[in-house]
């Protein structure tokens, strides 16, 4: 397994290389301009072509695209991304500072979300076509299916506008995370408790549950022992890429909540053309979901004795 | 009961932990915990803080810790700061004379030294020496309370331009992007990133010193979001409140206060296309088109009254007194179709005209700053000019960097715009994007819509001379030119500044730009 870690560790470089050349590349075909961009800002108006040629000239957007970019990655591999356009500020530094702040966000929302989906699947399978089961698809595919900016103006105006029970927006006090993590964790939720079901009516179905109860176990030991760990692959691996989106940030959560974290900082980039910040979020991004992939796939052995990574036919059992 | 409680206790502990736990960094206080203290919602946070261009607390949002040497009243008048006159001195140097009873921030006074360094050798490192055109040996200094500025190249309108709060007078030798030291009545006292800036009362003001204790600016990126943080006493007064808000803001018994108009809602028309784009380079489509808008059903339904059917493109304040010979265009589709036929533009069998086998086709570039500022503007022009034959494409563009690609591109026969006027130089916007003699400026813009030699003629006055007065009329009638005779200008409406506040804040003066709003007369009552 260890073999299996570092050979999947090792893969990280050339992904990241593909992942980097690909962003650049779309970023550079991006129209707009970020010379001229970042002049509008600071100056408030539209920039002379001299002052944009300056800029362009300060910035090194006058050179190549592969002139632009192997620059870019001598500097990537010793730890310098360069400097964003826009604060002109270490993007290691911007994106380090706003690290935390997703964190904030996304892993009580992630637990949140993993804590309420996995016993509600898991009650909508057992009681299947029962009224538990209706009332979580319908709620499930609600949650699927509403739109995080107008639930979290609903939250806003309903707990905080309408009983002042929150804060509305910005990191004032502990009960100020409550909203933020609730609206982001809703869709999670709903989308992982339609993987526990799923996954949950297929191991109900197998032989050695049957035998289980045939044996006399109570019905809590069958679900809750045999048929729930056996059920956790699919419901994990769908966990890791939520997970995943949830630590590259959410943007619209972050722009309502005034949660100052990477989804709000990727949006700006993109909005005003900050290549050097975009290729390194888009690194950020790349590398979060290489390494949950790879915990994930590391789990599998936990939950499933049978698998065994770093043998002939990887992961089979 | 004590097995549950084994098994699950630590997950319920960490559980709470990272719930809550995160929630507690950042500030306790919402609303006022003094009576004194002002909780002001605004946008984005755009603050620069490195480089030449830094301007914490000085620039997108005035936290008034910084003072320029003139500014600009909500009439767009210029009035005296930091500098108590200024003359200018042939053949090309401006004179002012400095306010002898001030002091920064952290005590050191106000003097020509610290002008000279604070402000015009900070500008001469911006790009192009920024509006005012200051070069690293523009600024000369006379005696302790006199400076000189000579710019690199003519420039007329220096005290009008140095109204921008972004040419605020810095400290020397404080850093502007990590502790803005200026002469303000307010002083500096915390900024977190995307978060919040504070500031406190500067007891030490020369001027009116304000009764507010402190104020904090929270950024509020979503309109909604910061609607609702005024709706639920979060903050005491926001900033661009939207126009869709105001009625359910007065309905809560919050306060609205309008400026007068400082921004237009304006198609350019693209006079220079090439086909299939060199449809508007008849002057009577482009009057057709004119003709063809009803401004005041626009402004009434599609902007709820909360905004002006001004066609002056230019606030009208800017241009007084003469701003009336700006005539614009009355909604009369009789006469639009009429100069459609006589431009041979006949109806086709779907009511779009035709001529020669080509439909009237136009496509409407929506538009700058960004598309979802003019949302549904562009689709009521597109039904209006249905109505006299005209088929309107509407192609929208996300941000200001894309619009500007179809700009360099000419792919395109009219492009929407707002934009507002942020100092007091009324030939700012027109001399930057319609004028050919200049330095070459917004070439692209000048490209697609530049009215030619008779334009020119008319606004280089407005350049070239020291008096405000001819400049204004040298401009409006520019403006009367690109406008009513040559509806390159298709203006649409004046838009004004609209601010909410709770009922308490008292003293506050709206102004049509918002860069420009000044606290040391507010207060908040009760």
């Amino acid at each position: 397994m260890r073999a299996y870690a570092l050979r999947r560790l090792a893969l990280l470089v050339p992904t990241l290389l593909g992942i980097s050349l690909l962003a650049f590349g779309l970023a550079n075909l991006t129209p707009g301009d970020p010379a001229e961009t970042y002049l509008r800002r600071v100056l408030d108006q539209q920039p002379t072509p001299a002052q944009v040629a300056e800029t362009r000239e300060e910035l090194g957007l006058n050179r190549p695209f592969m002139i632009q970019y192997l620059d870019w990655v001598g500097h990537a591999v010793r730890g310098d991304f360069g400097v964003s356009y826009s604060t002109r500020r270490p993007v290691v530094e911007e994106i380090g500072r706003r690290i935390p702040f997703t964190l904030e966000l996304a892993l009580p929302a992630a637990i949140l979300a993993l804590v309420i989906a996995i016993p509600v699947g898991v009650i909508s399978a057992v009681y299947r076509n029962r009224l538990p089961d209706q009332v979580v698809r319908v709620c499930s595919l609600a949650g699927a299916s509403v739109p995080s900016f107008w639930l979290a103006l609903l939250l806003i105006g309903f707990f905080a506008v309408k009983f002042s029970l929150v804060p509305v927006a910005g990191r004032q006090g502990p009960a100020s995370i409550l909203l933020p993590v609730f609206a982001l964790a809703l869709t999670p939720t709903a989308i992982l408790a339609r993987f526990t079901r799923s996954a949950m009516l297929e191991t109900l179905g197998e032989d050695y549950v049957r035998t289980a109860r045939a044996k006399g176990l109570p019905g809590w030991l069958v679900v809750g022992r045999h048929a729930l760990r056996n059920s956790l692959i699919p419901v994990i691996t769908a966990f890791g890429t939520t997970l995943g989106h949830l630590l590259v940030g959410a943007v619209v959560i972050e722009s309502i909540f005034i949660w100052p974290g990477l989804g709000k900082l990727a949006i700006d980039a993109i909005l005003q053309r900050d290549y050097p910040m975009i290729q390194a979020l888009v690194l950020y991004s790349g590398a979060v979901f290489v390494a949950i992939n790879l915990l994930i796939d590391l789990s599998y052995t936990l939950l499933d004795p049978r698998i065994r990574l770093g043998d002939p036919g990887e992961g089979e059992t | 009961m004590t097995g549950f409680i084994r098994r699950f206790g630590f997950l319920i502990l960490v559980l709470g932990l990272v719930l809550l736990g995160p929630g507690c960094g950042g500030d306790a206080s919402t609303s006022s915990d003094t009576s004194q203290q002002l909780n002001v919602g605004f946008a984005e946070d755009q603050y620069v803080l490195e480089g030449p261009d830094a301007g914490l607390g000085m620039y997108p949002l005035n936290a008034n810790i910084f003072e320029t040497l003139t500014y600009m009243t909500s009439d767009y008048e210029v009035k005296p700061l930091l500098a108590e006159r200024w003359e200018f001195r042939a053949p090309d140097t401006w004179r002012f004379y400095l306010r002898k009873d001030v002091k920064f921030h952290n005590g050191q006074p106000l003097n020509a030294e610290a002008v000279k360094e604070g402000l015009f050798d900070r500008l001469a490192k911006i790009e192009g020496g920024s509006t005012i055109l200051a070069g690293p040996d523009s600024a000369k200094v006379v005696d302790e309370y006199t400076i000189d500025f000579t710019p690199t190249a003519e420039n007329l309108r220096v005290p009008e331009q140095l109204v921008h709060p972004s040419n605020g007078v810095v400290a020397p030798g404080s850093d502007i992007g990590e502790k803005p030291v200026g002469t303000g009545p307010f002083r500096f006292v915390e900024y977190l990133p995307k978060e919040r800036i504070v500031v406190e009362r500067n007891p030490d003001y020369w001027g009116q010193k304000s009764e507010l204790d402190r104020i904090t600016f929270r950024f509020y990126p979503d309109p909604n979001a910061r609607r609702l943080a005024l709706e639920a006493g979060e903050i005491d007064f926001a900033y661009e409140v939207p126009r869709q808000d105001v009625e359910s803001l007065k309905g809560r018994g919050l306060k609205i206060e309008t400026s007068s108009v400082g921004a237009y809602e304006a198609m350019f028309a693209n006079i220079h296309g090439e086909p299939p784009h060199d449809l508007l380079g008849d002057v009577r489509v482009r009057k057709a088109v004119a003709y063809g808008i009803d401004r005041e059903a626009l402004v009434e339904r599609v902007l709820d009254g909360l905004a002006t059917t001004d066609q002056t493109f230019v606030p009208p304040s800017s241009l007084e007194p003469h701003a009336s010979l700006v005539k614009g265009f009355s909604y009369d589709p009789e006469r639009a179709e009429g100069l459609l036929d006589e431009a041979g533009w006949e109806p086709g069998p779907d009511g779009i005209r035709e001529k020669d086998g080509r439909r009237l086709k136009l496509t409407l570039v929506s538009g700058f700053p960004s598309a979802e500022v003019h949302r549904p503007i562009p689709t009521f022009v597109q039904s209006q000019l249905k109505e006299i034959g005209i088929d309107v494409e509407i192609v929208e563009r996300p941000d200001s960097a894309s619009y500007q690609a179809l700009i360099d591109s000419g792919e395109g026969d009219l492009y929407l715009e707002q934009g507002n006027q942020n100092d007091a130089n009324p030939g700012f916007l027109p001399v930057l994007l319609f004028y050919t003699g200049g330095s070459g400026a917004s070439a692209p813009y000048q490209s697609l819509f530049a009215p030619g030699p008779e334009f020119d003629r008319l606004i280089a006055p407005s350049l070239t001379t020291v008096d405000i007065e001819k400049s204004r009329r040298s401009v409006a009638e520019a403006m009367h030119y690109i406008i009513d005779e040559q509806a390159v200008i298709l203006p649409l409406a004046g838009i004004y500044s609209i601010y909410g506040m709770k009922d308490s804040v008292e003293g506050f003066e709206p102004h049509p730009s918002s860069l420009n709003v000044r606290w040391n007369a507010v207060s908040l009552s009760g």
